[in-house]
Order: structure tokens, then sequence, then C-alpha cells
């Protein structure tokens, strides 16, 4: 039922995410995924920001005339600082203990083996996406990674193309990266309930990643695919947690350091 | 014969120059003082002082020292402050400078381990037009993962790193944002005070909220 609901509203999104469809204005001001450049006039701070949504360039990265102010349209920012308030609770009193007792109980070679295992299995979310950007060669090179693996890792249990020299991997393509690459805005700043930050474009992403992802489509028993689901979240939680501290660690705005470093890793990500 | 012989000879030269003066010039003078301060750095990271507690201490307090020589802190305060920065007073400046090189190295400085086999490479270089700004793109492997680092370097009486960009995220950026933020709603005093306050969690071992 959830995934025809996804499904029913992607469809009815896409159409309109598209650059011709930038009329269409949000409550809050900020248009609904539109260009970047929209999002940033619209956000009242009179052009202070950098349009591009890259990094300024070497001509242009000058300690003053650098404009850059607001790195998003975050109209929704009192109601995202209470829930990444709330998530940070759910991560320091619930995750970080789930992770803890899973990691001592866990070996590491298992860990390994199973992020090995859900990291060959989600193979149809970034050969799909790497089509749909027009990367036919790193598609391919997804394509042979996924057999060798998947026959010579034991069903990618292990990860024996690693060392390849001629497979060598290609960045990650997921389903909002794609959406970036044909012109869709970032849309404001969202931080979901246990998702956490995401563009809404990402949230948009998110959306076509779940579809493509092969848990979502095992139905019998269905307990196998939230099983599969929630084993995937609990072994890949050390590393979120690790990451989380890390960005912590020497924030002095927190909200707005995790804000500023999500954005421009998602930038940096599709101008690969 | 002979004039031709000139024109050629201006034009080769002219070429060499070109290429001489231009850019990659610029680029691999950066990298040589971007590569011989991290290779200080490895060296001081591998000595076994650094896994003693006792030793420890001298052995970062070196490490302060190189680095110090290729990081512009002028630089990194002014730009991660923004436009804002003409505002400070010439004792606010001193001071935030002082608070935020002090944030910096109590986040970075002193959570250095010692040596795991990290690997560095460098993998690329650009060069502004005027060539008075590089960056030096490096990946650093270590654990089975690999890190793309670049380093943002302009030049003075020598050159100085000014931003280092990880995974695509700059550091003047993330800081500059989050000042911005504190500098909407909170004066320049209060911003330097929320900062050493921050220094001093991070020295007590605290990362919480």
């Amino acid at each position: 039922m959830f995934k025809i609901v996804v499904a029913a509203t992607l469809l009815l999104l896409l159409p309109a995410a598209g650059p011709d469809a930038c009329a269409a204005e949000f409550p809050f001001g900020a248009k609904l995924l539109a260009p970047d450049q929209d999002t940033y006039e619209t956000s009242g701070d009179g052009g202070r920001t950098a349009g591009s949504g890259h990094l300024p360039s070497l001509d242009e990265d000058d300690a003053y005339a650098d404009q850059v102010g607001r790195i998003i349209a975050d109209p929704l920012e009192p109601v995202n600082r209470v829930l990444f308030v709330v998530n940070d609770l759910i991560l320091e009193h619930a995750a970080r203990p789930l992770s803890a007792g899973y990691t001592f109980v866990t070996p590491e070679f298992v860990r390994k083996g199973i992020s090995n295992f859900f990291y060959n299995l989600n193979f149809p979310v970034r050969f799909a996406n790497n089509l749909l950007q027009g990367k036919p060669l790193a598609a391919g090179v997804e394509m042979s990674r996924f057999i060798f693996n998947t026959t010579a890792g034991l069903g990618g249990l292990f990860n024996p193309a690693g060392t390849m020299e001629a497979v060598v991997p290609v960045g990650d393509e997921d389903t909002g990266q794609t959406l970036g690459v044909w012109g869709v805005g970032e849309g404001l700043y969202i931080v979901w309930p246990l998702l956490g930050p995401k563009t809404l474009r990402d949230t948009v992403g998110l959306g076509g990643d779940y579809l493509l992802s092969p848990t979502t489509w095992i139905d019998d028993p269905w307990q196998l695919g939230v099983g599969l689901s929630a084993l995937e979240i609990v072994n890949n939680l050390d590393q979120v947690l690790d990451m989380y501290d890390q960005l912590k660690l020497g924030a002095v705005d927190q909200y707005a350091s995790v804000r500023d470093a999500y954005v421009q890793n998602r930038r940096a990500k599709i101008r690969q | 014969m002979m004039p031709r012989f000139t024109i050629i000879a201006a034009a080769v030269l002219c070429l060499a120059c070109l290429t001489a003066f231009a850019a990659p010039v610029a680029a691999s003078e950066a990298r040589d003082a971007l590569e011989n301060t991290i290779n200080q750095v490895l060296t001081e990271l591998k000595k076994p002082a650094m896994r003693d507690p006792a030793t420890r201490p001298a052995v970062l307090a070196n490490i302060e020292k190189i680095i110090k020589q290729l990081f512009s802190f002028d630089e990194l305060s002014m730009r991660t402050v923004g436009p804002k920065w003409k505002s400070f007073t010439p004792e606010q400046k001193t001071q935030f400078r002082t608070a935020f090189e002090g944030l910096l190295r109590a986040r970075y400085l002193n959570s250095m381990d010692g040596y795991d086999g990290e690997k560095i490479t460098y993998t690329g270089e650009t060069a502004s037009t005027k060539g008075d700004k590089v960056e030096i793109q490096t990946v650093v492997e270590s654990e089975g993962k690999s890190v793309p680092v670049a380093y943002r370097m302009l030049k003075a009486d020598r050159w100085l790193v000014y931003d280092v960009i990880i995974e695509g995220v700059s550091l003047v950026q993330n800081y500059r944002s989050q000042f911005q933020s504190i500098l909407d709603k909170d004066d320049v005093d209060t911003l330097i005070r929320m900062i050493r306050q921050k220094t001093e969690e991070i020295a007590a071992g605290k990362t919480g909220s």
C-alpha cells in the first residue's frame, strides 16, 4: 500500500518538478522545487547568496566580495531546529545504545559482510540513476561490479571487485542527484523526524530510491523485507553516528553546521 | 633568412615565458609547500612519542608550529566572518582571530591520533586566472575508505592555505554559515564568547549540545 502511495506521489510530483513548472508558489515564499537561483531570490536576503549553488571558483573566492550568506532557503527554520533537537535526542538515547549493543555482539567481519551485502543489493538504485544521468560507462562499471561480487563475492557478502583496476568504483548515484542533474531546484530545507536533514528535492529522491531498492519489493513474507531494511539501518548506524560526531565536535551552531555540510556535500556529489 | 629566424626565436621565447610564468608554476610552487608541510606532519605523527600521553603534547606543539607556517589564520578569520568582518572593531578582530584559532586547535590538532597508515595521493591542481590562488586536490586513504580533501591556497610572501574542502564541504563556508546564523541574532562579542565556550567544551571532552 505504502509503495503505491510513494509511486503515485512521485508520478504527480515529477512532471511538476521540471524547470518549466516553476510558477507554483510554495506557501513559505520559496517556490516548490524551482531552480536554485529562484529559491534564493525568494529567500528574502537581497541576493547575498551564491546563486550557482557551487563553491565560489578560485577567481571569485575573495574574502569580502564573496557574498555567501544563506546556503539554502530555510523558511521552516524554527520547526526544523526543534526537530533537529528531537533527532539528536533519538540519536543519543536510542540509536547510540542500540548501535553500541549491536557492535558489541557482532564481530567486525560480520558487520563488514552485511554492509557489503546491502551495498551490492542496492545496485539497481545506482545503476538506474547512472543511466538516467547519461553515464553509461559508470553504469557499466556498476553492472560489472554487481555481477562479479554477486558470483565470486558469494551474493555480495565479499567485495572481490574492490581492488580491481578495470572496475574502479564510481561515485554512488541516487535519485536526488539525478533530479539535480536534470535541473530540478533544491527547494527548501527540511529536517525530517528520524530521516534527518533533506532538501525537498532529496525528499522526492528518497521516494525514488525506495522504489528502486529490492527490499521494497519483498512481499512474501513482508516481514523479510522489513527485517532486512531494519538490519541494514542498524548495521550502518555506527558509521552514521561517527559522521554525526565529527560534524558536531567543532560546531558553534550545530544546526547551522549540519545544514551547511549536508547541502555542500550534496551539491558536490551532483557536480561529479 | 635572418628576420624570419628572429621572429621564430621571439615566438619560441614568448611561448616559453607564457608556460614558465603562468599558472602551472604557481600551482607546483604551492603544491611543494603543501606537500612539504604534510610530509613534516606525517613524520611527527609517526614518532613513537605520539603514542605516549606524557610526550604527546610536545609532538603536538611541533605539529602546531609546522601547520602555522602554512595556514593563514588572518585569512581564515576574515573569510569565515565574511562581509561583516568590516564592522568588527580592531579589538574584536584580534579577539575573534585568537578565539577561532583556539577552536580549530582544540577541534583538529588535539584530536590527532598517531599515524594509522594513511596514504595521501595528489590528484589534481587548479589555478585562478591571475595565478594568485590555487586549489590542490588530494585523496586521503585510511582504513579502506578514501576521502577527497582539497586545499585552497593564496600567494602572500609565500603560499598559504586559506580553506580546506573535505568531501565537498568547505571548512570556511561551513563556519561562515554558522557565524552568519549567530550574528543574525546576536552581536560580535556574543559570537566570540560562544566560540570560546565551545573550545572549552571540546577541551573538557564534551561533545553534547
